[in-house]
């Protein structure tokens, strides 16, 4: 609060996936209130798996677009409350569960059959999958705030575990503790570098994975995304930054394709080439992705617009990114729902 | 046994899916849907129960490894996308310990399974699961 100069917030939003399966706590909005002080605040509890902060991120945009002023948004998550296990069952519950998770499926199940009929499809071997793991490592490895800070070696990547094939313990990102909060204000109210939430978009796929229309590409990304650009007036090009969903390493670079960056069927290789490095044609997950970063569920499009805004505001680790528009990609389940916000740096 | 009669009428509300895969299907168009819709695509809403037939063919799998705590014991689970009769379904493909064998287009059929037990109250689920029709080495 401090940070963004201590402005009057009328609300909170406040997302969580598990959070009455993990710590026991409904409407938690009004312990947060309290132990920060904001009297008089009322609070909204907003929950969509782990697509719930970018949705509240939406609520919060919406509503002081129509009553101006500020407002708090607010995402915690606690895996670790639970054992990994248990974890699994908890975070199963976001696929279509009385026809997937009854039967054991999980979503990285679903992201493994996804990641192998795109593997047939255009004949890549697990190494080419491996790109996206090695270089979020990579950018981890150069990030303060990263969960994980090793660069790893393409060895230590295919020789990890197997997950749910031909998924591997790096593919997935790991379950982490989190919280993140933001304020918007209708107008800036600090001089600074100020971020602008310039438009956001939200696209549907499927809630039942199998009737999904293809299992090697992404529905909900590109509606998502077409619509934050329009509503930010900047096309594709403009952008400079992007952050992805990258729970899994195919839902990584499937989102790259999905939003328009990348033909389908070409992704891990511009990424072995480079085009999505810093100084590269966009910067892709330079903090290294929910991969590096660690994966917060339901907090977890907080985390990834906040890290978006401090690569606008060239903070360390990103002096030299000089980018002024970035979008951050969140997603509900595997493909069920998408968002993107654009971000734009004013003056 | 409050909790116990929280969880059965849930499970007994889709035994008509669980036990014998009735879908519905568009009385105007013919579009067939698992799980169930109340509207269709169309629009219609005059929507018929319709089983599903027993008989398809395999479209993709994997093998899971890091499973929910409720199927620790059946660790791992193939877990595969099947058609029947061209309504696509997930689930478990059991009686293959080596899937290797497997592969689209294999003709699968539906079983029925033990899906697991609810340690804590004791009660059993059932429902469908598919096996290829001619064994797993096929
Ligand atoms: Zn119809």
């Amino acid at each position: 609060m401090s940070a963004s100069g201590n402005p009057d917030i009328r609300m909170i939003y406040i997302a969580s996936a598990l959070m009455e399966l993990t710590s026991e706590q409904l409407n938690a909005g009004n312990v947060l209130r309290e132990y920060i002080g904001l009297k008089g605040v009322p609070t909204m509890r907003i929950e969509n798996g782990d697509g719930s902060s970018s949705l509240a991120i939406l609520a919060a945009v919406n509503d002081v677009k129509l009553k101006g002023g500020c407002v708090m948004v607010a995402g915690v998550e606690k895996p670790h409350e639970v054992t990994s296990t248990k974890l699994n069952k908890f975070v199963s519950f976001s696929t279509n569960s009385e026809y997937e998770a009854f039967f054991g499926v999980t979503p990285a199940a679903q992201a493994a059959i996804m990641a192998r009929e795109y593997m047939n499809k255009y004949e890549y071997s697990y190494e080419d999958i491996a790109v996206w793991p090695l270089k979020m490592h990579e950018r981890g490895a150069q990030n303060p705030n990263a969960y994980f800070r090793k660069a790893v070696k393409i060895k230590d990547i295919t020789e990890s575990e197997l997950v749910a094939d031909p998924l591997r313990l790096y593919d997935v990102a790991p379950y982490v503790d989190g919280s993140a909060a933001v304020i918007l204000c209708a107008e800036p109210n600090k001089r600074d570098a100020v971020i602008q939430v310039s438009g956001a978009g939200m696209g549907v796929g499927s809630a039942y994975f199998a009737s999904k229309q293809a299992y090697d590409a992404l529905e909900s990304v590109g509606p998502a995304t077409k619509q934050a650009l329009k509503e930010s007036g900047m096309e594709l090009e403009d952008v400079r930054v992007v952050n992805v969903h990258d729970t899994y390493s195919i839902i990584g670079l499937l989102s790259l394709e999905a939003m328009g960056l990348s033909k389908q069927g070409m992704a891990p290789r511009l990424m072995r080439d480079g085009e999505f490095d810093g100084g590269g044609r966009v910067a892709v997950n330079m903090d290294g992705g929910l991969k590096a970063m660690g994966f917060p569920i339901g907090a977890s499009g907080l985390y990834q617009l906040i890290s978006s805004a401090i690569q606008l505001k060239g903070e360390k680790p990103f002096e030299s990114l000089n980018a002024d528009t970035a979008l951050v990609h969140d997603m509900v389940g595997v493909d069920q729902e998408s968002i993107v916000i654009a971000l734009r740096r004013g003056d | 046994m409050v909790e116990q009669n929280l969880s059965i009428p849930k499970y007994w509300r889709r035994t008509q899916q669980y036990y014998r895969l009735v879908a519905t299907r568009c009385a105007k168009c013919g579009k067939t849907y698992f799980p169930p819709r109340r509207v269709c695509d169309c629009g219609n809403d005059a929507l018929d129960p319709f089983e599903l037939p027993k008989n398809g063919s395999l479209v993709t799998l994997t093998v899971l490894r890091s499973v929910s705590v409720d199927f620790e014991k059946q660790r791992p689970l193939l877990i595969g996308v099947v058609d029947l009769g061209g309504v696509k379904l997930m689930g478990q493909i059991v009686d293959c310990p080596s899937p290797t064998a497997l592969r689209a287009g294999t003709p699968m059929e539906v079983v029925f399974r033990r899906v697991k037990e609810d340690g804590e109250h004791g009660i059993i689920y059932y429902g469908y699961k598919f096996r290829p029709v001619k064994g797993c080495e096929s």
